[in-house]
């Protein structure tokens, strides 16, 4: 078989959502010595950016994305792996702190941001959710990350937010560190009053944002 | 008035309603059916994990904190539910493992249990105060309309929300998160406020506490 048909079947397993086969590529280009960041890069991140397309154009819903996002996890747990045998890592997009902000415990939100981050080639630590904020900043310096994403899902919490882009301020981290924010009452008005980054409606919008903050 | 604790609900919940729920009731949605099947093989898993408990307790005016929603009302029925945390505790699991869209759904279960738990509770203490005499309002809960959510920490005053597993936390979050709060007024006099009523809204046709059509 081609290299490219073969990248071309990776790339329909990770459209059509289907485990199995993605994870049965993703062992056959181990087994033929692939270069796998190559594999990945040609094979399964088309994919899933065809899965952002097809959700764009109202073609595709949260289940087709969730599932897509499942599959290239499922590859990426059998290529990573192997690349760090070799003494190599997956190239990145940028590394992203997640977690629901103190005194909030929701986590579904949360958690469909940090699989559309990590499909979309994120490296996504997930500090679960009700998490003290000062560790948001503490973690985001240990990991040297990129992205700092806050969630809360109550009017009550939302203020937590804005504490850790102050905590950033006084820290001199503000625009080294970015900091997204997302959950349903927070608004675009309420991330530019406090400062912040970038909003994310939903789980895709969040990746776009995300890409958007890298670049700049 | 004395406490009130129940454990007698009737939870079932549709696998058409749990698309709505997830935002796909379009009609061109084309794997609808796919959905409704992968839906209806986790329900008797789902349904294992739910726990539905209620308390209640109706107080008179002068036992309340004035709030102004309080005004006008003869008593106030205050309620708590939940269908506990297993089943929420199950739908990050999975998420945890990689089943997004499984934990997508027993979440989305759990969402319109709790409302189904509340619906029944709502027509019991409703059904009560007619017997009293009096006209119930509909239900409403915490951080709706001009009652703030900070009003959370008077229903926990005034109910002991640890007998039935709710924990109130300092935001004002409930823990379960599948958990409702309400208060329900009793009247005098008929209200109106010129909607359809919660049962009439309910999706559960076959509520044994089902009231009005």
């Amino acid at each position: 078989m081609r290299i490219e048909d073969l990248f071309e079947q990776m790339k329909k397993s990770i459209i059509n959502g289907n485990k199995e086969e993605a994870e049965r590529l993703a062992r056959e280009a181990i087994n033929k010595g692939l270069d796998l960041n190559e594999v990945i890069n040609k094979g399964y991140v088309p994919g899933i950016q065809e899965v952002g397309r097809l959700w764009e154009e109202g073609e595709y819903f949260l289940p087709e994305l969730l599932t897509s996002a499942e599959c290239m996890k499922s590859a990426m747990s059998i290529l990573e792996p192997e690349l760090v045998k070799s003494g190599d890592k997956r190239k990145t997009e940028g590394k992203v702190i997640i977690g629901t902000v103190e005194g909030d415990i929701h986590d579904i939100g949360k958690n469909l941001v940090a699989a559309m981050l990590t499909a979309n080639g994120f490296e996504v630590i997930d500090l679960g959710a009700d998490v003290p904020l000062n560790m948001f900043v503490d973690k985001a310096l240990e990991e040297q990350a990129n992205i700092i994403c806050l969630s809360a899902l109550l009017t009550t919490t939302m203020i937590g937010q804005k504490k850790v882009v102050d905590m950033l301020k006084e820290k001199s981290l503000k625009g080294k560190i970015k900091v997204m924010v997302g959950g349903a009452p927070v608004t675009k008005e309420w991330a530019e009053r406090i400062e912040a980054d970038g909003y994310g409606e939903n789980a895709m919008e969040a990746v776009k944002v995300a890409k958007n903050l890298m670049s700049r | 008035m004395e406490i009130v604790i129940l454990d007698e609900f009737m939870v079932d919940v549709a696998p058409d309603d749990l698309i709505r729920v997830l935002g796909l009731k379009r009609k061109d949605y084309p794997k609808k059916e796919e959905i409704k099947e992968i839906i209806q093989k986790e329900i008797s898993e789902i349904k294992k994990l739910i726990e539905p408990k209620g308390i209640y307790r109706i107080i008179d005016y002068e036992e309340t904190n004035r709030h102004p929603i309080f005004e006008n009302a003869k008593k106030i029925a205050l309620a708590i539910c939940t269908i506990g945390s297993k089943l929420e505790k199950r739908s990050s699991e999975l998420m945890r493992e990689n089943q997004m869209l499984k934990g997508l759904i027993y979440d989305a279960y759990g969402s319109e249990a709790v409302e189904q738990v509340a619906c029944q509770l709502d027509s019991i203490i409703s059904e009560q105060a007619r017997k009293m005499g009096f006209y119930p309002s509909k239900r409403f809960s915490p951080g709706y309309g001009k009652w703030e959510i900070e009003e959370q920490a008077f229903i926990f005053k005034i109910l002991p929300g640890e007998e039935i597993g709710v924990k109130l936390r300092s935001s004002f979050m409930m823990e379960p998160r599948k958990s409702i709060s309400f208060r329900i007024n009793f009247y005098n006099e008929p209200v109106n406020n010129g909607k359809k009523s919660l049962c009439a809204q309910c999706k559960m046709k076959n509520c044994p506490f089902r009231k009005e059509e």
